[in-house]
Protein backbone atom coordinates (compact mmCIF):
# COMPACT_ATOMS: atom_id res chain seq x y z
CA UNK A 1 0.00 0.00 0.00
CA UNK A 2 1.28 3.46 -0.94
CA UNK A 3 1.74 6.02 1.76
CA UNK A 4 -0.45 8.16 0.06
CA UNK A 5 -3.11 5.61 0.58
CA UNK A 6 -2.44 4.90 4.06
CA UNK A 7 -2.95 8.43 4.66
CA UNK A 8 -6.53 8.15 3.30
CA UNK A 9 -7.60 4.63 4.57
CA UNK A 10 -5.29 3.89 7.28
CA UNK A 11 -6.25 5.74 10.45
CA UNK A 12 -6.46 3.81 13.59
CA UNK A 13 -9.57 2.57 13.90
CA UNK A 14 -10.04 3.92 17.97
CA UNK A 15 -9.38 7.43 16.26
CA UNK A 16 -12.65 7.07 13.96
CA UNK A 17 -15.99 8.46 14.91
CA UNK A 18 -18.55 6.25 14.63
CA UNK A 19 -20.01 8.07 11.48
CA UNK A 20 -16.12 7.88 9.79
CA UNK A 21 -15.71 4.46 10.20
CA UNK A 22 -19.54 3.28 8.72
CA UNK A 23 -19.19 5.78 6.07
CA UNK A 24 -15.61 4.00 5.42
CA UNK A 25 -17.24 0.71 5.71
CA UNK A 26 -19.90 1.61 3.00
CA UNK A 27 -17.85 3.62 0.95
CA UNK A 28 -15.25 0.01 1.01
CA UNK A 29 -18.72 -2.04 0.29
CA UNK A 30 -19.37 0.50 -3.11
CA UNK A 31 -16.31 -0.28 -4.10
CA UNK A 32 -15.92 -3.49 -4.18
CA UNK A 33 -19.48 -4.15 -5.76
CA UNK A 34 -18.10 -1.56 -8.32
CA UNK A 35 -15.51 -4.08 -8.96
CA UNK A 36 -12.67 -1.58 -10.54
CA UNK A 37 -10.02 -2.68 -8.52
CA UNK A 38 -7.12 -4.93 -8.22
CA UNK A 39 -7.62 -8.16 -6.74
CA UNK A 40 -4.39 -7.35 -3.85
CA UNK A 41 -6.27 -3.89 -3.43
CA UNK A 42 -9.68 -5.69 -3.32
CA UNK A 43 -8.18 -8.11 -0.58
CA UNK A 44 -6.67 -5.01 1.52
CA UNK A 45 -9.90 -3.44 1.16
CA UNK A 46 -11.81 -6.46 2.67
CA UNK A 47 -9.41 -6.97 5.16
CA UNK A 48 -10.11 -3.01 6.25
CA UNK A 49 -13.73 -3.42 5.63
CA UNK A 50 -14.15 -6.39 7.88
CA UNK A 51 -12.06 -4.52 10.89
CA UNK A 52 -14.18 -1.79 10.59
CA UNK A 53 -17.11 -3.70 10.75
CA UNK A 54 -16.54 -5.70 13.91
CA UNK A 55 -15.04 -2.12 15.28
CA UNK A 56 -18.64 -1.42 14.51
CA UNK A 57 -20.42 -3.85 15.91
CA UNK A 58 -18.43 -3.85 19.21
CA UNK A 59 -19.38 -0.07 19.84
CA UNK A 60 -22.69 -1.07 19.13
CA UNK A 61 -23.15 -3.61 21.45
CA UNK A 62 -21.06 -2.09 24.22
CA UNK A 63 -22.90 1.58 23.65
CA UNK A 64 -23.40 3.15 26.78
CA UNK A 65 -25.28 6.36 27.27
CA UNK A 66 -23.02 9.27 28.09
CA UNK A 67 -24.86 12.09 30.15
CA UNK A 68 -22.87 15.32 30.88
CA UNK A 69 -24.89 18.25 32.65
CA UNK A 70 -24.00 21.25 31.47
CA UNK A 71 -26.61 23.59 33.54
CA UNK A 72 -29.28 22.76 35.70
CA UNK A 73 -29.72 19.63 37.97
CA UNK A 74 -31.41 16.66 36.57
CA UNK A 75 -34.12 16.10 38.80
CA UNK A 76 -34.86 12.39 39.08
CA UNK A 77 -37.99 11.04 37.05
CA UNK A 78 -41.44 10.60 38.70
CA UNK A 79 -42.91 7.00 39.40
CA UNK A 80 -45.28 7.09 36.53
CA UNK A 81 -43.19 7.00 32.92
CA UNK A 82 -45.38 8.56 30.36
CA UNK A 83 -44.01 9.58 27.45
CA UNK A 84 -44.54 13.59 27.29
CA UNK A 85 -45.85 12.36 23.56
CA UNK A 86 -48.52 11.02 24.71
CA UNK A 87 -49.97 13.41 26.87
CA UNK B 1 -105.49 54.77 25.42
CA UNK B 2 -103.36 54.85 21.97
CA UNK B 3 -103.92 53.29 19.18
CA UNK B 4 -102.34 49.99 19.26
CA UNK B 5 -99.17 49.38 16.70
CA UNK B 6 -98.24 47.92 13.46
CA UNK B 7 -95.81 44.76 14.10
CA UNK B 8 -93.40 47.37 12.29
CA UNK B 9 -94.25 50.23 14.40
CA UNK B 10 -93.56 48.24 17.33
CA UNK B 11 -90.41 46.89 16.47
CA UNK B 12 -89.30 49.96 15.05
CA UNK B 13 -89.88 51.44 18.71
CA UNK B 14 -87.96 48.76 20.32
CA UNK B 15 -85.26 49.22 18.19
CA UNK B 16 -84.67 52.77 18.59
CA UNK B 17 -84.72 51.92 22.10
CA UNK B 18 -81.97 49.32 22.49
CA UNK B 19 -80.09 50.93 19.96
CA UNK B 20 -79.27 53.61 22.86
CA UNK B 21 -78.03 50.88 24.78
CA UNK B 22 -74.06 50.33 24.25
CA UNK B 23 -72.00 47.78 25.66
CA UNK B 24 -68.48 45.88 25.61
CA UNK B 25 -68.85 42.15 25.55
CA UNK B 26 -66.40 39.41 26.00
CA UNK B 27 -67.56 36.03 24.49
CA UNK B 28 -66.96 32.92 23.07
CA UNK B 29 -67.91 32.97 19.54
CA UNK B 30 -70.40 29.50 19.16
CA UNK B 31 -71.41 30.02 15.53
CA UNK B 32 -70.35 32.31 12.80
CA UNK B 33 -71.12 32.87 9.19
CA UNK B 34 -68.40 34.72 7.21
CA UNK B 35 -69.21 34.29 3.83
CA UNK B 36 -68.04 36.17 0.77
CA UNK B 37 -70.33 38.95 -0.67
CA UNK B 38 -72.45 39.70 2.10
CA UNK B 39 -72.57 42.84 3.85
CA UNK B 40 -72.14 41.55 7.30
CA UNK B 41 -70.38 38.84 9.29
CA UNK B 42 -72.88 36.81 11.93
CA UNK B 43 -71.68 35.01 14.86
CA UNK B 44 -73.03 33.95 17.92
CA UNK B 45 -71.23 35.10 21.43
CA UNK B 46 -71.83 32.73 24.11
CA UNK B 47 -71.30 32.03 28.15
CA UNK B 48 -71.76 29.23 29.99
CA UNK B 49 -75.57 29.93 29.90
CA UNK B 50 -76.02 32.32 27.57
CA UNK B 51 -76.08 33.33 23.66
CA UNK B 52 -76.42 36.64 21.98
CA UNK B 53 -76.35 36.53 18.02
CA UNK B 54 -74.14 39.36 16.84
CA UNK B 55 -73.37 41.15 13.38
CA UNK B 56 -70.72 43.37 12.70
CA UNK B 57 -70.71 45.23 8.94
CA UNK B 58 -68.21 43.33 6.50
CA UNK B 59 -66.13 46.87 6.21
CA UNK B 60 -65.35 47.10 9.77
CA UNK B 61 -64.87 43.39 10.12
CA UNK B 62 -62.08 43.12 7.02
CA UNK B 63 -59.89 45.67 9.22
CA UNK B 64 -59.41 43.33 11.86
CA UNK B 65 -57.59 40.80 10.27
CA UNK B 66 -59.34 38.15 12.92
CA UNK B 67 -60.35 34.66 11.49
CA UNK B 68 -63.64 33.52 13.00
CA UNK B 69 -63.28 30.26 14.81
CA UNK B 70 -65.40 28.17 17.18
CA UNK B 71 -64.31 28.47 20.41
CA UNK B 72 -62.60 31.62 19.89
CA UNK B 73 -63.07 34.13 22.71
CA UNK B 74 -63.92 37.71 21.52
CA UNK B 75 -64.30 40.88 22.94
CA UNK B 76 -66.93 42.98 20.93
CA UNK B 77 -68.27 46.69 21.66
CA UNK B 78 -71.40 47.98 19.61
CA UNK B 79 -74.89 48.11 20.46
CA UNK B 80 -78.12 46.11 20.83
CA UNK B 81 -80.71 46.36 17.83
CA UNK B 82 -83.40 44.43 16.20
CA UNK B 83 -83.59 42.96 12.87
CA UNK B 84 -87.16 44.07 12.12
CA UNK B 85 -88.01 41.44 9.40
CA UNK B 86 -87.50 38.33 11.70
CA UNK B 87 -88.08 40.17 15.55
CA UNK B 88 -84.84 39.35 16.38
CA UNK B 89 -82.94 41.42 19.14
CA UNK B 90 -79.09 41.25 17.85
CA UNK B 91 -75.73 42.67 18.96
CA UNK B 92 -74.28 45.19 16.29
CA UNK B 93 -70.90 45.00 17.20
CA UNK B 94 -68.54 47.98 16.02
CA UNK B 95 -65.10 46.90 16.85
CA UNK B 96 -63.96 42.98 18.07
CA UNK B 97 -60.77 42.26 19.31
CA UNK B 98 -59.16 39.04 20.22
CA UNK B 99 -59.52 37.96 24.10
CA UNK B 100 -57.56 36.10 26.98
CA UNK B 101 -55.79 33.42 24.56
CA UNK B 102 -57.37 34.85 21.38
CA UNK B 103 -55.14 37.87 21.75
CA UNK B 104 -52.34 35.86 22.62
CA UNK B 105 -52.67 33.75 19.76
CA UNK B 106 -53.12 36.84 17.32
CA UNK B 107 -49.78 38.79 18.89
CA UNK B 108 -47.89 35.55 17.90
CA UNK B 109 -49.20 35.47 14.79
CA UNK B 110 -48.23 38.81 13.83
CA UNK B 111 -44.68 38.30 15.13
CA UNK B 112 -44.61 35.31 13.09
CA UNK B 113 -45.76 37.06 9.55
CA UNK B 114 -43.12 39.91 10.88
CA UNK B 115 -40.38 37.20 11.28
CA UNK B 116 -41.53 35.28 8.06
CA UNK B 117 -41.28 38.89 6.43
CA UNK B 118 -37.55 39.01 7.65
CA UNK B 119 -37.02 35.59 6.21
CA UNK B 120 -36.14 33.99 9.40
CA UNK B 121 -38.46 31.03 8.56
CA UNK B 122 -37.22 30.47 4.91
CA UNK B 123 -36.57 26.73 4.10
CA UNK B 124 -32.95 27.78 2.94
CA UNK B 125 -31.98 29.44 6.44
CA UNK B 126 -32.56 25.95 8.29
CA UNK B 127 -29.32 24.09 8.95
CA UNK B 128 -29.00 20.35 7.86
CA UNK B 129 -29.41 17.94 10.55
CA UNK B 130 -26.44 15.78 11.20
CA UNK B 131 -26.79 11.96 10.16
CA UNK B 132 -25.20 10.29 13.32
CA UNK B 133 -24.70 13.18 16.46
CA UNK B 134 -21.87 12.63 18.66
CA UNK B 135 -23.06 15.32 21.61
CA UNK B 136 -26.45 16.13 21.47
CA UNK B 137 -27.78 19.29 23.79
CA UNK B 138 -31.06 19.04 25.07
CA UNK B 139 -32.28 22.26 26.10
CA UNK B 140 -35.49 22.09 28.39
CA UNK B 141 -36.28 21.86 32.07
CA UNK B 142 -34.27 19.88 33.82
CA UNK B 143 -37.54 19.01 35.98
CA UNK B 144 -40.58 17.23 34.35
CA UNK B 145 -40.91 14.17 31.85
CA UNK B 146 -39.21 16.15 28.83
CA UNK B 147 -35.93 15.59 29.71
CA UNK B 148 -36.22 12.36 30.69
CA UNK B 149 -38.25 11.77 27.51
CA UNK B 150 -35.24 12.63 25.47
CA UNK B 151 -32.57 10.72 27.64
CA UNK B 152 -34.91 7.40 27.06
CA UNK B 153 -35.18 8.03 23.41
CA UNK B 154 -31.89 8.83 23.08
CA UNK B 155 -30.71 5.90 24.77
CA UNK B 156 -33.14 3.39 23.23
CA UNK B 157 -32.46 4.74 19.57
CA UNK B 158 -28.41 5.46 19.55
CA UNK B 159 -26.56 5.33 22.97
CA UNK B 160 -23.56 6.30 21.47
CA UNK B 161 -24.43 9.95 21.76
CA UNK B 162 -23.26 12.14 24.26
CA UNK B 163 -26.50 13.82 25.56
CA UNK B 164 -25.48 16.95 26.95
CA UNK B 165 -28.38 18.33 29.65
CA UNK B 166 -28.91 22.06 29.53
CA UNK B 167 -31.67 22.86 32.06
CA UNK B 168 -33.07 25.96 32.29
CA UNK B 169 -36.69 27.11 33.61
CA UNK B 170 -39.24 27.15 30.63
CA UNK B 171 -41.98 28.69 32.01
CA UNK B 172 -42.42 32.75 33.57
CA UNK B 173 -40.82 35.63 32.42
CA UNK B 174 -37.36 34.40 32.98
CA UNK B 175 -37.43 31.88 30.63
CA UNK B 176 -36.80 33.11 27.26
CA UNK B 177 -33.99 34.32 28.41
CA UNK B 178 -33.01 31.69 29.93
CA UNK B 179 -33.36 29.36 27.33
CA UNK B 180 -31.46 32.12 25.26
CA UNK B 181 -28.75 31.44 27.14
CA UNK B 182 -29.32 27.43 27.31
CA UNK B 183 -28.54 27.66 23.43
CA UNK B 184 -25.78 29.79 23.58
CA UNK B 185 -24.06 27.20 26.54
CA UNK B 186 -25.15 24.07 24.10
CA UNK B 187 -23.34 26.03 20.87
CA UNK B 188 -20.19 26.38 23.29
CA UNK B 189 -20.01 22.93 24.22
CA UNK B 190 -19.57 22.10 20.40
CA UNK B 191 -23.00 20.16 20.46
CA UNK B 192 -23.73 18.83 17.23
CA UNK B 193 -27.53 18.98 17.59
CA UNK B 194 -29.56 21.21 20.47
CA UNK B 195 -33.20 20.22 20.98
CA UNK B 196 -35.17 22.52 22.42
CA UNK B 197 -37.89 20.83 24.37
CA UNK B 198 -40.68 20.61 26.53
CA UNK B 199 -43.89 18.85 27.29
CA UNK B 200 -47.37 19.89 26.98
CA UNK B 201 -48.94 23.04 28.58
CA UNK B 202 -51.36 25.39 28.29
CA UNK B 203 -50.98 28.20 25.36
CA UNK B 204 -49.87 30.66 28.01
CA UNK B 205 -47.26 28.14 29.35
CA UNK B 206 -46.19 27.57 25.80
CA UNK B 207 -45.54 31.75 25.55
CA UNK B 208 -41.62 31.59 26.46
CA UNK B 209 -41.33 29.94 23.35
CA UNK B 210 -42.88 32.63 21.27
CA UNK B 211 -40.53 35.27 21.98
CA UNK B 212 -38.90 37.40 19.51
CA UNK B 213 -35.38 37.47 21.27
CA UNK B 214 -35.08 33.83 21.33
CA UNK B 215 -37.12 33.29 17.90
CA UNK B 216 -34.21 35.21 16.34
CA UNK B 217 -31.63 33.28 18.72
CA UNK B 218 -32.54 30.37 17.08
CA UNK B 219 -32.40 31.37 13.69
CA UNK B 220 -28.70 33.14 14.44
CA UNK B 221 -27.82 29.55 15.95
CA UNK B 222 -24.63 28.06 13.80
CA UNK B 223 -26.13 24.56 15.59
CA UNK B 224 -28.91 22.88 14.43
CA UNK B 225 -31.59 23.50 16.67
CA UNK B 226 -34.71 20.73 16.60
CA UNK B 227 -38.12 21.95 18.27
CA UNK B 228 -40.11 19.78 20.24
CA UNK B 229 -42.50 22.01 22.42
CA UNK B 230 -45.83 20.94 23.78
CA UNK B 231 -47.65 19.40 21.49
CA UNK B 232 -49.91 19.19 17.97
CA UNK B 233 -51.63 21.26 16.81
CA UNK B 234 -49.66 23.96 19.14
CA UNK B 235 -47.33 25.16 16.67
CA UNK B 236 -44.66 28.27 18.29
CA UNK B 237 -42.62 30.55 16.91
CA UNK B 238 -39.64 28.63 18.07
CA UNK B 239 -41.06 25.60 15.79
CA UNK B 240 -40.89 27.99 13.36
CA UNK B 241 -37.61 29.20 13.14
CA UNK B 242 -35.40 26.02 14.00
CA UNK B 243 -33.90 23.62 11.62
CA UNK B 244 -36.56 21.15 12.16
CA UNK B 245 -40.00 20.93 14.21
CA UNK B 246 -40.79 18.24 16.15
CA UNK B 247 -44.44 17.57 17.62
CA UNK B 248 -42.97 16.53 20.82
CA UNK B 249 -40.07 15.84 23.04
CA UNK B 250 -39.91 12.16 22.00
CA UNK B 251 -40.39 12.97 18.71
CA UNK B 252 -37.73 15.46 18.17
CA UNK B 253 -35.53 12.77 20.38
CA UNK B 254 -36.35 10.00 17.69
CA UNK B 255 -35.90 12.74 14.42
CA UNK B 256 -32.14 13.65 15.02
CA UNK B 257 -30.41 10.11 15.94
CA UNK B 258 -30.62 6.93 13.82
CA UNK B 259 -32.11 3.84 15.12
CA UNK B 260 -29.64 1.16 16.55
CA UNK B 261 -31.65 -1.82 15.70
CA UNK B 262 -31.56 -0.10 11.89
CA UNK B 263 -27.48 0.26 12.28
CA UNK B 264 -27.39 -3.09 13.42
CA UNK B 265 -29.19 -4.45 10.23
CA UNK B 266 -27.03 -2.26 8.02
CA UNK B 267 -24.49 -3.54 9.46
CA UNK B 268 -25.45 -6.74 9.01
CA UNK B 269 -26.04 -6.23 5.30
CA UNK B 270 -22.54 -4.58 4.96
CA UNK B 271 -21.61 -7.67 5.68
CA UNK B 272 -23.08 -9.75 3.29
CA UNK B 273 -22.17 -7.10 1.06
CA UNK B 274 -18.40 -6.99 1.72
CA UNK B 275 -18.18 -11.17 1.98
CA UNK B 276 -20.25 -11.13 -1.64
CA UNK B 277 -18.74 -8.12 -3.62
CA UNK B 278 -14.91 -10.02 -2.55
CA UNK B 279 -16.25 -13.36 -3.61
CA UNK B 280 -17.74 -11.96 -6.83
CA UNK B 281 -14.24 -10.11 -7.33
CA UNK B 282 -12.30 -13.59 -6.82
CA UNK B 283 -15.15 -15.50 -8.63
CA UNK B 284 -14.63 -13.04 -11.56
CA UNK B 285 -11.17 -13.33 -11.68
CA UNK B 286 -11.59 -16.79 -11.17
CA UNK B 287 -13.73 -17.29 -14.62
CA UNK B 288 -11.20 -14.87 -16.61
CA UNK B 289 -8.30 -17.16 -15.27
CA UNK B 290 -10.58 -20.08 -16.70
CA UNK B 291 -11.01 -18.41 -20.00
CA UNK B 292 -7.59 -17.71 -20.56
CA UNK B 293 -6.14 -21.15 -19.72
CA UNK B 294 -8.81 -22.21 -22.38
CA UNK B 295 -7.83 -20.20 -25.06
CA UNK B 296 -5.95 -21.94 -27.97
CA UNK B 297 -2.73 -20.67 -27.13
CA UNK B 298 -2.89 -23.02 -24.26
CA UNK B 299 -4.70 -25.90 -25.76
CA UNK B 300 -2.74 -26.77 -29.03
CA UNK B 301 1.32 -26.16 -28.71
CA UNK B 302 1.68 -24.84 -32.27
CA UNK B 303 -0.84 -22.15 -31.42
CA UNK B 304 1.67 -19.60 -31.43
CA UNK B 305 3.72 -20.01 -34.28
CA UNK B 306 1.07 -21.70 -35.99
CA UNK B 307 0.39 -18.63 -38.13
CA UNK B 308 4.35 -17.71 -38.50
CA UNK B 309 4.36 -21.25 -40.06
CA UNK B 310 1.42 -20.49 -42.50
CA UNK B 311 2.55 -17.82 -43.43
CA UNK B 312 6.12 -19.16 -44.28
CA UNK B 313 4.56 -22.09 -46.59
CA UNK B 314 2.63 -19.37 -48.06
CA UNK B 315 5.67 -17.45 -48.52
CA UNK B 316 7.52 -20.60 -49.74
CA UNK B 317 4.47 -21.35 -51.93
CA UNK B 318 4.86 -18.21 -53.80
CA UNK B 319 8.61 -18.22 -54.12
CA UNK B 320 8.35 -21.81 -56.10
CA UNK B 321 5.25 -19.96 -58.23
CA UNK B 322 7.11 -16.47 -58.60
CA UNK B 323 10.82 -17.51 -59.64
CA UNK B 324 9.72 -19.29 -62.95
CA UNK B 325 7.44 -16.55 -63.49
CA UNK B 326 9.89 -14.39 -63.11
CA UNK B 327 12.28 -16.57 -65.20
CA UNK B 328 9.75 -16.98 -68.25
CA UNK B 329 9.25 -13.23 -68.36
CA UNK B 330 13.16 -12.90 -68.59
CA UNK B 331 13.65 -15.04 -71.22
CA UNK B 332 10.75 -13.66 -73.10
CA UNK B 333 12.41 -10.36 -72.72
CA UNK B 334 15.77 -11.54 -73.53
CA UNK B 335 14.19 -13.01 -77.17
CA UNK B 336 12.68 -9.88 -77.72
CA UNK B 337 16.06 -8.28 -77.69
CA UNK B 338 17.52 -10.49 -79.42
CA UNK B 339 14.91 -10.26 -82.44
CA UNK B 340 15.20 -6.22 -81.37
CA UNK B 341 19.08 -6.95 -81.85
CA UNK B 342 18.91 -8.66 -85.16
CA UNK B 343 17.29 -6.57 -86.53
CA UNK B 344 19.28 -3.72 -85.80
CA UNK B 345 22.65 -5.19 -86.49
CA UNK B 346 21.16 -6.02 -90.35
CA UNK B 347 20.41 -2.21 -90.38
CA UNK B 348 23.48 -1.46 -88.82
CA UNK B 349 25.38 -3.29 -91.63
CA UNK B 350 23.86 -2.88 -94.33
CA UNK B 351 24.84 0.44 -95.87
CA UNK B 352 28.48 -1.01 -95.39
CA UNK B 353 27.18 -4.11 -97.54
CA UNK B 354 25.89 -2.29 -100.43
CA UNK B 355 29.10 -0.23 -100.67
CA UNK B 356 31.07 -3.54 -100.33
CA UNK B 357 28.88 -4.84 -103.19
CA UNK B 358 29.14 -1.95 -105.37
CA UNK B 359 32.89 -2.43 -104.81
CA UNK B 360 32.85 -6.20 -105.57
CA UNK B 361 31.36 -5.02 -108.81
CA UNK B 362 33.32 -2.26 -109.92
CA UNK B 363 36.27 -5.27 -108.84
CA UNK B 364 34.88 -7.13 -110.89
CA UNK B 365 34.37 -5.25 -113.98
CA UNK B 366 38.37 -4.91 -113.65
CA UNK B 367 39.08 -8.03 -113.31
CA UNK B 368 41.40 -9.13 -116.35
CA UNK B 369 38.82 -12.50 -116.11
CA UNK B 370 36.43 -9.92 -117.59
CA UNK B 371 38.54 -9.14 -120.23
CA UNK B 372 38.92 -12.76 -120.97
CA UNK B 373 35.42 -13.69 -120.70
CA UNK B 374 35.36 -11.08 -123.70
CA UNK B 375 37.63 -13.46 -125.77
CA UNK B 376 41.06 -11.93 -124.68
CA UNK B 377 43.68 -13.94 -123.02
CA UNK B 378 46.89 -14.05 -121.04
CA UNK B 379 50.06 -15.67 -121.98
CA UNK B 380 52.59 -16.16 -118.99
CA UNK B 381 56.50 -17.38 -119.48
CA UNK B 382 57.74 -19.78 -117.92
CA UNK B 383 58.62 -17.75 -115.24
CA UNK B 384 55.09 -16.49 -114.99
CA UNK B 385 55.45 -12.74 -116.04
CA UNK B 386 52.75 -11.73 -118.12
CA UNK B 387 53.99 -11.70 -121.92
CA UNK B 388 53.32 -8.13 -122.88
CA UNK B 389 55.63 -8.10 -125.88
CA UNK B 390 57.40 -10.20 -128.38
CA UNK B 391 60.57 -8.84 -127.23
CA UNK B 392 60.34 -10.75 -124.29
CA UNK B 393 59.61 -14.22 -125.44
CA UNK B 394 62.17 -16.52 -128.00
CA UNK B 395 61.57 -18.78 -130.76
CA UNK B 396 60.40 -21.82 -129.02
CA UNK B 397 59.78 -20.61 -125.34
CA UNK B 398 56.73 -22.52 -124.15
CA UNK B 399 54.01 -20.10 -122.94
CA UNK B 400 50.73 -20.50 -120.83
CA UNK B 401 48.21 -18.75 -122.37
CA UNK B 402 44.99 -18.31 -120.00
CA UNK B 403 41.60 -17.87 -121.08
CA UNK B 404 38.49 -17.37 -119.29
CA UNK B 405 37.87 -20.68 -118.89
CA UNK B 406 41.38 -22.31 -118.85
CA UNK B 407 44.72 -22.49 -119.93
CA UNK B 408 46.75 -23.92 -121.89
CA UNK B 409 50.28 -24.61 -122.80
CA UNK B 410 51.85 -23.70 -126.30
CA UNK B 411 55.44 -22.80 -128.03
CA UNK B 412 56.63 -19.52 -129.75
CA UNK B 413 57.34 -20.19 -133.60
CA UNK B 414 57.17 -17.35 -134.91
CA UNK B 415 57.24 -13.65 -133.90
CA UNK B 416 56.67 -10.39 -135.67
CA UNK B 417 56.95 -6.71 -133.83
CA UNK B 418 54.22 -4.92 -134.66
CA UNK B 419 54.18 -0.87 -134.20
CA UNK B 420 52.14 0.22 -132.06
CA UNK B 421 50.42 2.95 -133.63
CA UNK B 422 47.28 1.93 -135.30
CA UNK B 423 47.92 -1.50 -135.38
CA UNK B 424 47.10 -4.89 -133.25
CA UNK B 425 49.15 -6.90 -131.83
CA UNK B 426 49.42 -10.41 -133.81
CA UNK B 427 50.29 -13.33 -132.73
CA UNK B 428 50.58 -16.47 -134.16
CA UNK B 429 50.02 -19.12 -132.08
CA UNK B 430 48.86 -22.97 -132.10
CA UNK B 431 46.98 -24.49 -129.74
Amino acid sequence: MSEEHKAVTGTELEELTFKQASEELEAIVRELEGNQLELEESLIRYERGVALMRMLQSRLQGAQQKVSVLLGQIEPESDDSIDTSLS
Amino acid sequence: MSEPLSVSQALSLAKGSLEKLSATIVGEISEYSDKPGYKAVYFTITDKSAALPCMMWRSAFDKLEIALKQGTLVEVSGFFSVYIAKGRMNFSAQTMRLAGEGDLRLKVAQLARKLEAEGLMSPARKLPLPEMPGRIAVVTSPRGKAIHDVMRTLRRRFPLAEVQVVGVPVEGEAAPKALIEGIEVAQRAQSDVILLVRGGGSYEDLMPFNDEALARAIAASRVPIVTGIGHEPDNSIADMVGSYRASTPTAAAEHVVPDIRDLKVKLEEQSRSLSAALSNRVGRMDSILASIRSRALFADPLFMVGGYLQNLEQSAQRLFVAVPNALRSDIHRVEMLRGRLARVASTLFSPQQSKLQLLAAQLESLSPLAVLARGYSIAYDAKGHVVDSVSTIDLGDVLDVRVSDGEYHCRVETKNQIDRVGSDLETDADE
